[in-house]
């Protein structure tokens, strides 16, 4: 699947914030995603790189992958299960 | 036959490990066992290794040249703690600069009076437990100070009402990203190259203590200088053995900060039981008291901060501008706090510093230790299993 090609239903921003904010805001979001949707992340803070991936394969949910954007930051994807 | 020649094969080695050190990030356990390591080296080298010390050293120059107080404070470049801590910060720079990951940070103006709160609750907590999560807990609990265990069941604590909080905060007060500018090409490119010399220069600053006499206080920064490298590569953080069990359930830190413990513990140990350095050596915390007392406070603070003494210092390194903010309030606080117990006389009434082997001998200390920390690390797996402690 290609990152950049996915319709999310919806997305978190989270630039700016830091551990552990990013990852609280995730997993709230991610309770109001229907099951088999999909949550987008935006982030900047360089430890949601290992955070997010790994709360995002937890849980049944699917860690799609993330990849930086050209506008400085990384983009998120969760798929919920 | 191969006709590779010596100078290219070592050009490709050298590129090869450039990349597993700076490139790719170090596992936390890894990290774990080389930060017990390089503690018991501090501890053999000088004495226990602390942080919060050197917040306090840059509190009273602040207040100072703010006129609070007559008496000129301690010279930083000849401060033990302050060496050790700048040199923590100093190698999460380079760390940041050769991984071509420095970057100044910006963060939502809530994030920023969040981080001076949570200097404040942090530099209050290390003044009452006489030591951060740093000296207060992690090197502590290794000298086998019972102040030590009580500042954990504190930081446990505190760790819990921060997240309280910060789940509050989520529901109640809307917050939005900000845009951050991506790094330009040509100073991705430099960055290796600034963070060599900065290197050189520490390095540098070794030698030219030794030739003054005081190689001690140049390996002092050397060792701080690793730490901050250990740290910034493995993203190294207390805070995350207290938080994640009741965040996401995740036992991952509290398992590694349990064997970098019980490592480092034992490791103290063997020095003290050997006589190799005194064995009432940094057992000057404020059991039991000031010890949990600030250990609830501090964990509060490290929670709504977003980082505790240790990581406070890397992540500046790495250019996270409200880490700053954190730094100054904590040491404002810290220095202000510290003549307020003093003025007063109630440092005293805080507690003291208990050697567990003088309470239990050093045969029941040893086996105790390492029990009650593969205790905690099986509690932490139990949870990441049944999130019985999760609570969000």
């Amino acid at each position: 699947m290609d990152l950049q090609d996915i319709t999310p239903f919806s997305v978190l921003d989270a630039r700016g914030l830091t551990c552990p904010m990013p990852l609280l805001k995730t997993k709230k979001e991610l309770k109001g995603v229907p099951s088999g949707e999909i949550l987008e992340i935006w982030g900047t803070d360089p430890g949601s790189k290992n955070d997010i991936p790994h709360f995002g394969a937890k849980n049944g949910n699917t860690f799609l992958g993330f990849f930086d954007d050209d506008e400085g930051y990384t983009r998120y994807f969760i798929q919920k299960g | 036959m191969s006709s590779v020649s010596f100078w290219s094969s070592l050009k490709e080695e050298a590129r090869r490990n450039y990349i597993a050190i700076f490139e790719q990030e170090w596992p936390t356990w890894l990290a774990g066992i080389f930060l017990a390591l390089v503690a018991l080296l501090i501890f053999l080298w000088k004495g226990p290794w602390g942080v919060a010390a050197a917040y306090r050293n840059v509190g009273d120059w602040l207040l100072y040249f703010g006129g609070v107080g007559e008496e000129r404070p301690f010279s930083p470049l000849l401060h033990p703690i302050v060496l050790t801590s700048g040199g923590l910060l100093i190698g999460a720079f380079v760390s940041a600069l050769m991984s071509r990951q420095f970057k100044l940070h910006k963060a939502p103006p809530l994030e920023y009076a969040k981080s001076a709160i949570g200097g404040i609750f942090m530099g209050a907590g290390a003044v009452l437990a006489a030591g951060c999560n740093v000296g207060g807990f992690y090197t502590a609990a290794a000298m086998l100070d019972f102040g030590g265990v009580a500042m954990m069941a504190g930081l446990i604590v505190g760790a819990w009402i921060g997240l309280r909080y910060l789940l509050w905060e989520m529901e109640h007060v809307p917050q939005k990203g900000v845009e951050q500018h991506p790094p330009g090409e040509r100073w991705l490119g430099v960055q290796p190259y600034i963070g060599g010399t900065v290197l050189v220069l520490v390095i540098a600053a070794f030698y030219l203590y030794a030739v003054f006499d005081d190689a001690a206080l140049g390996g002092l920064l050397f060792f701080g200088f690793l730490i901050g490298l250990i740290m910034h590569r493995s993203r190294f953080c207390f805070v995350r053995a207290f938080r994640c069990p009741f965040m996401t359930g995740d036992a991952e830190m509290v398992k590694v900060v349990a064997m970098s413990l019980m490592i480092y513990g034992m490791g103290t140990a063997v020095i003290k039981w050997a006589w190799i350095q005194e064995p009432s050596m940094g057992v000057n915390h404020n059991f039991w008291i000031g010890s949990l007392l600030g250990g609830v406070i501090f964990g509060v603070g490290m929670l709504i901060a977003g980082g505790c003494a240790s990581s406070t210092l890397w992540r500046i390194g790495e250019g996270q501008t409200k880490m700053v903010v954190t730094f100054i309030a904590f040491a404002l606080t810290n220095s202000l706090l510290a003549r307020v117990l003093k003025s007063f006389d109630l440092y005293d009434k805080m507690g003291q510093g208990v050697f567990i082997p003088d309470s239990l001998t050093w045969y029941v200390t040893v086996p105790t230790f390492i029990i009650f920390f593969v205790f905690w690390a099986f509690v932490a797996i139990w949870n990441e299993k049944s999130e019985k402690l999760v609570i969000f």
